[in-house]
C-alpha cells in the first residue's frame, strides 16, 4: 500500500491519503468546536490526539471514559487502595469477584490470576474465590457458600450489609443473605492479603465507592486492596497518556487555550448530543456500532482499519489507519501485566498508525500550532 | 557551528574557573578557546559563526538534579488523583504535565534530571513520560531490594554475583541508570501485614534485614561497576528520633559508597516540648567521618504539595495526614506506591521544624561535594521552589525575615537562627552541577571543560537572587539555544533530549532463571517489562553511559 492507493473516501469516493488527509484538514479547520473522538487508541496515538486537540483548541475523549472516571472518581474523591494482577496471582489467599460482566472485560481473568491453583507466594496454601452478584440476573442460578447472587441495584445494600458486618456493626434489617455474608465477612478478616476484583463497566460509582470503603477498613487489621478491570479500547493508556501530556485524564479540552478537565462539560456524549461538535474525528472500529455516537449534524471524520472504509458510509471523509499492535508495534495497557508495555505487531502491515495521520492532519490544518506542538 | 559565549563570568568549580572570560563550543560540546590554542598559536583565524554576549552575567553548566520525581506511574496518578491542583504554570502545586517540566526545569537552566524511583516493572511508562518531557536529558533509577526474587536470593545466601547479575539485568531491562532502594523490604513486609519496619527488622517470609538488603545491593553495585552508588531511602521516614536510624545506617554502609535520599526527613530528634526538634547537627558530625557517603537534602517549602514514594508501608501509614483528605496506595511487586497530598503549613511546628533542619543541612555541611541540593520534589516541596531556596542559602538576611514568620517554639529545637553562613555562587555551582554529575557517573557535564556537553546557563545577576535563578537569560543544550531572556524558546522544544542508561553487564544465564521463576509466580515473562528503543517513542531515546569495573 502506497500514498497514491485509493485506501481512503471523501465522501463516499475512493480517494488517497494525501486527498483524505487534506479534506479532513479543510473539516478541522472550518470546525469550530472538533471533538477527537478514540474507540481504540494507544499510547502514541493518544499523545498525537492531545497534540491535534491542543493545535486546534478541541477536545479529546474516549468512548469508556465514563467507565474509567467512575473508578477515577471514586478514586480522586476519597482515595483507594489497589494492587497489580500479578500480586494478586502471587499472593492472594481470597478473591473477591464482583459484579457482572469480568469476564467480559477480562476473559482471561480466572487463567491470569491462576484462581483455581494456590498463590505460590503465600504463606497457607489454598486460595478461595468468593462470587458476589456474577450474572445480571437476580436470585437464580447455583447458589453455594462462595456464591451469592443478586441483581446489580441489590449490590450496594449487600456491599453496606458487608462492610457493617467487617466492620462488627449490627445489620438490621436482616437481609435475606445476611447470614452468607456474616461468614464472608469472617472470611475476609481472616484473609492474609485479599484482592477484590471489580470492573466499573458493569458497576456504578455507588458501588465501586462503598468497595473502597470495605477494602479501606480490611486494611485496618489485615492487608486486602482492590483490583479494577480496565476498560477497553486503549481506554487505561489513554487516560494515563493523558495524564502525562495535558496534566489530566480523558475528557480534555483545549477551548480556552489551556487544558481543562470537566467530564460533564467536555464528555462526547453532551457534545453530541448538544449538537456543540460540529466536527467528530472518530477513531478506532467501526463508526456505525452500538458504542459510536449517533450524529445529527457533525461531520465525521473517521479513521478506521482499511477494511472499514467502505462501510464508514455516514463519514465525509474515511481514511484507513493500522491496528496498534497487529498492524504495527505499540504500547498498550496489558490486563495480564497490570502496566503499559510494548506490544511487537502480530500481522506487521504498511497501514499508517493513528499517530502519523493525526500528526499529518495537524500539520495541515494548523501548521503554525503543529510547529510548536511537543 | 562555532560559538563564542563573550565576557560572562564563568564559574566552573570542577576546574576552579570563577572568573571573567570567554567560552567556546562547537557541534554540541565546548573546545578549547581556539586563540588560545597553542597549535593554532595566538591570533588563531578561527571566529565565531555567532557571538553571544554574556558581560555582567553568570556563567556555570547546566544544572544536574540528582532526584527529583518527575515521571512514572506514581507520579502520574497524582495527576490523575489531584485535578483541582493546577496552577498557571502547569501543576505548581503537585505534578506539572511533561511539557512544563521541561519548560520549567530549562528556564532554571537545569539540563539533565534523575527521576529517582521506578520500579522495573513500571519502567516503560516512566520512560515514555520522560520522552515527552522536552529541552532536557533525563535517567530512572530502578527501584530493587523489595522484590520477591532478589529477597529469595538473600533468603537462601545466593551471594554477590547472583544479586549482582540480577541487578545488572533489571537495569538493562528498565534502561536506568542506577540502583535505587526504598524502605528496603518495608514495602515486601507491608505485603505480609507488618506495620513498620526498621533498620534490624526482617521481611517474614525470608528473614532477611533492611540491613542486609541494603549492604548486599551495595556489594552488587560495586561488583557491577555502576558509576551511581546505591541511592538509598532509609526506613522510618518522617518520624521523631529517626536520626537514629540514619546514624545506624551510616554506620552500616562501611567502607562501601551510599547516598542517602532526602535526609531531612531523617534529621528528626524527639527532645524540646513535643517530642521533635532537629537532628541535622549529628547527621554532618556523621557524615563528616564517613567520606563515602554523600546525601541529598529534600529541603520543605511551605506551601500544597504531593508527596509520591515507593516506600507504601511509611506512605499507608501517612494517609491520616493528607491534604486534601484523599490518597492512593498501589502494592506491586517490589516496591509499588503511596500517593498522599499534603500542605506543608508556615504555621505548623511540625514543618517549620522540618524546614529548619534541611536548611540545617545545607549550612552545616562542610562539604557541597557530598551534601546535594533537592527538595525530593514533590515531597519537600515542587522543583518550581528551586529560586526561592538558592536566594535562602545565599542570603542569612532572607532567612531571617522567614523565621520570623515560623512558630517561635520550633526555632528553640534548632540551631538555624544562629547560623551566619552564605552559600556562594562557586559552592551553589557544586553542589548543583559539579559534584552532581560526579555522583553520577557522567564526566560530560556538570562542568564546562574541553568535550564537555555545551549544556550551559546564563544567569543575570540581580538582588532578588530567586529571580535570577528562575529566569534564566540564556540557557543552551548541546549547544543549541532553549532559553533566552528566562523563556523557554518554542522553536526548540521538539529537541526532547534523551534518557542516560548504564551498560551494566550481567549473564545471560540470568534469564533463564528469571523465566522460570516469572513463569511460576506471575504467569508471564520477566522480558514483557523490559524497555525496547522502539516503545519509547523517539528516535536514538538514549545515551550509554559506561560501567567502570
Amino acid at each position: 500500500m502506497t500514498d497514491d492507493d485509493p485506501t481512503c473516501r471523501i465522501g463516499g469516493r475512493a480517494a488517497t491519503r494525501s486527498e483524505a488527509i487534506e479534506a479532513a484538514a479543510a473539516v478541522l479547520r472550518d470546525s469550530v468546536c472538533p471533538l477527537i473522538l478514540c474507540a481504540e487508541i494507544d499510547v502514541a496515538g493518544t499523545e498525537a490526539a492531545v497534540a491535534l486537540a491542543r493545535a486546534l483548541g478541541g477536545i479529546v475523549d474516549h468512548v469508556q471514559s465514563p467507565a474509567a472516571l467512575r473508578d477515577l472518581g471514586v478514586m480522586r474523591d476519597a482515595g483507594w487502595i489497589v494492587t497489580s494482577p500479578l500480586q494478586a496471582r502471587a499472593r492472594a489467599d481470597l478473591v473477591l469477584l464482583v459484579g457482572p460482566g469480568l469476564d467480559a472485560a477480562w476473559p482471561d481473568l480466572a487463567e491470569r490470576l491462576a484462581l483455581d491453583a494456590p498463590p505460590p507466594l503465600a504463606a497457607a496454601g489454598a486460595r478461595r474465590v468468593l462470587r458476589l452478584c456474577p450474572g445480571a440476573g437476580a436470585r437464580d442460578g447455583a447458589q453455594d457458600e462462595d456464591t451469592i447472587r443478586s441483581t446489580p441495584a441489590e449490590l450496594p445494600g449487600l456491599l453496606a450489609t458487608l462492610r457493617a458486618l467487617v466492620a462488627g456493626r449490627r445489620v438490621t434489617p436482616a437481609a435475606p443473605e445476611r447470614a452468607a455474608l456474616a461468614a464472608w465477612a469472617e472470611a475476609l478478616r481472616a484473609a492474609r492479603y485479599g484482592v477484590v476484583v471489580w470492573s466499573a463497566a458493569t458497576l456504578d460509582a455507588l458501588a465501586i465507592e462503598m468497595l473502597c470503603g470495605l477494602i479501606d477498613a480490611l486494611n485496618e487489621t489485615t492487608r486486602f486492596a482492590g483490583l479494577p478491570l480496565a476498560p477497553g479500547g486503549g481506554a487505561a493508556a489513554a487516560m494515563q497518556a493523558a495524564g502525562w501530556e495535558a496534566g489530566f485524564p480523558l475528557p480534555v479540552g483545549f477551548g480556552r487555550f489551556h487544558p481543562e478537565h470537566d467530564p460533564l462539560r467536555l464528555g462526547a456524549d453532551r457534545l453530541i448530543g448538544s449538537g456543540e461538535a460540529d466536527a467528530v474525528l472518530w477513531i478506532g472500529t467501526d463508526p456505525g456500532s452500538a458504542a459510536a455516537p449517533h450524529l445529527e449534524d457533525a461531520a465525521l471524520i473517521a479513521l478506521v482499519p482499511e477494511a472499514e472504509v467502505q462501510a464508514a458510509s455516514g463519514a465525509a471523509v474515511a481514511i484507513a489507519i493500522g491496528r496498534p499492535g497487529i498492524d504495527h508495534d505499540a504500547v498498550q495497557w496489558r490486563a495480564e501485566l497490570g502496566a503499559l508495555a510494548p506490544v511487537v505487531a502480530s500481522a506487521r502491515s504498511a497501514a499508517p498508525s493513528v499517530a502519523e495521520i493525526l500528526r499529518a492532519l495537524a500539520r495541515a490544518a494548523a501548521p503554525a500550532a503543529e510547529a510548536v506542538s511537543c | 557551528m562555532l560559538t563564542r559565549l563573550a565576557g560572562g563570568h564563568v564559574i566552573d568549580p570542577a576546574h576552579g574557573t570563577d572568573a571573567v572570560g570567554d567560552l567556546w563550543f562547537e557541534d554540541g560540546h565546548i573546545i578549547a578557546d581556539p586563540g588560545a590554542d597553542p597549535g593554532a598559536g595566538i591570533g588563531s583565524d578561527r571566529t565565531p559563526d555567532v557571538t553571544f554576549d554574556a558581560t555582567g552575567c553568570v556563567v556555570m553548566a547546566g544544572g544536574v538534579d540528582i532526584h527529583s520525581h518527575i515521571a512514572g506511574a506514581n507520579v502520574n496518578t497524582s495527576r490523575l488523583l489531584l485535578p483541582d491542583q493546577r496552577g498557571a504554570d502547569g501543576g505548581f502545586d503537585s505534578a506539572p504535565d511533561a511539557a512544563a517540566i521541561g519548560r520549567l526545569y530549562a528556564q532554571m537552566g537545569f539540563t539533565t534530571v534523575v527521576e529517582p524511583a521506578i520500579p522495573p516493572h513500571v519502567a516503560l511508562q516512566a520512560q515514555r513520560e520522560l520522552a515527552a518531557i522536552p529541552y532536557i536529558d533525563k535517567a530512572i533509577l530502578a527501584v530493587l531490594g523489595n522484590g520477591d526474587y532478589e529477597l529469595g536470593l538473600l533468603r537462601d545466601g545466593e551471594g554477590t554475583a547472583a544479586l549482582a547479575n540480577f541487578a545488572g539485568r533489571m537495569l538493562a531491562g528498565a534502561r536506568a541508570l542506577g540502583v535505587k532502594v526504598i524502605n528496603p523490604g518495608g514495602a515486601a513486609a507491608f505485603r505480609e501485614n507488618v506495620r513498620s519496619f526498621g533498620l534490624d527488622d526482617e521481611v517474614p517470609s525470608y528473614g532477611v534485614s533492611s540491613r542486609a538488603i541494603f549492604t548486599a545491593m551495595q556489594q552488587a553495585v560495586v561488583a557491577l561497576g555502576v558509576p551511581h552508588p546505591v541511592h538509598l531511602h532509609c526506613n522510618n521516614l518522617g518520624m521523631p528520633g529517626n536520626v537514629e536510624t540514619a546514624l545506624a545506617t551510616i554506620e552500616a554502609a562501611g567502607d562501601l559508597r551510599l547516598h542517602l535520599a532526602h535526609l531531612q526527613f531523617y534529621a528528626y530528634g524527639k527532645e524540646g516540648p513535643r517530642g521533635f526538634s532537629s537532628a541535622a547537627l549529628r547527621l554532618v558530625e556523621a557524615l563528616a567521618t564517613r567520606p563515602n557517603v554523600t546525601a541529598d537534602v529534600g529541603q520543605v517549602m511551605f506551601g500544597q504539595t504531593v508527596t509520591v514514594s515507593c516506600d507504601t508501608l511509611r506512605q499507608f501509614n501517612a494517609r491520616g495526614q493528607a491534604h486534601p483528605r484523599k490518597s492512593v496506595i498501589m502494592d506491586g511487586e517490589g516496591n509499588g506506591g503511596g500517593i498522599v497530598p499534603y500542605r506543608y503549613s508556615r504555621r505548623s511546628f511540625f514543618n517549620a521544624v522540618q524546614w529548619a533542619a534541611g536548611l540545617e543541612l545545607f549550612l552545616l555541611a562542610p562539604d557541597p561535594w557530598r551534601m546535594f541540593f533537592t527538595t525530593d520534589h514533590p515531597n519537600g516541596a515542587p522543583f518550581t521552589a528551586y529560586p526561592d531556596l538558592f536566594a535562602l542559602l545565599m542570603d542569612r538576611d532572607l532567612r531571617a525575615q522567614w523565621i520570623e514568620t515560623v512558630p517561635k517554639e520550633a526555632m528553640s529545637v534548632c540551631t538555624l537562627p544562629s547560623i551566619a553562613r552564605e552559600y556562594t555562587l562557586v559552592e551553589i555551582a557544586t553542589m548543583t552541577r559539579a559534584a552532581a554529575a560526579r555522583l553520577l557517573g557522567l564526566a560530560d557535564r556538570g562542568h564546562l571543560g574541553p568535550a564537555a556537553r555545551a549544556d550551559i546557563a546564563v544567569y543575570r545577576p540581580q538582588a532578588d537572587r530567586a529571580a535570577m535563578f528562575r529566569h534564566a537569560s540564556m540557557v543552551f543544550k548541546d549547544g543549541r539555544l532553549i532559553v533566552r531572556d528566562g523563556i523557554a524558546l518554542p522553536e526548540a522544544r521538539a529537541a526532547r533530549g534523551r534518557a542516560l542508561a548504564v551498560q551494566a553487564p550481567y549473564d545471560a544465564a540470568i534469564d533463564r532463571h528469571l523465566g522460570d521463576w516469572y513463569e511460576r509466580v506471575y504467569g508471564v515473562s520477566h522480558a514483557a517489562f523490559d524497555v525496547p528503543d522502539f516503545a519509547v517513542g523517539l528516535a536514538d531515546p538514549f545515551e550509554a553511559v559506561p560501567c567502570q569495573p
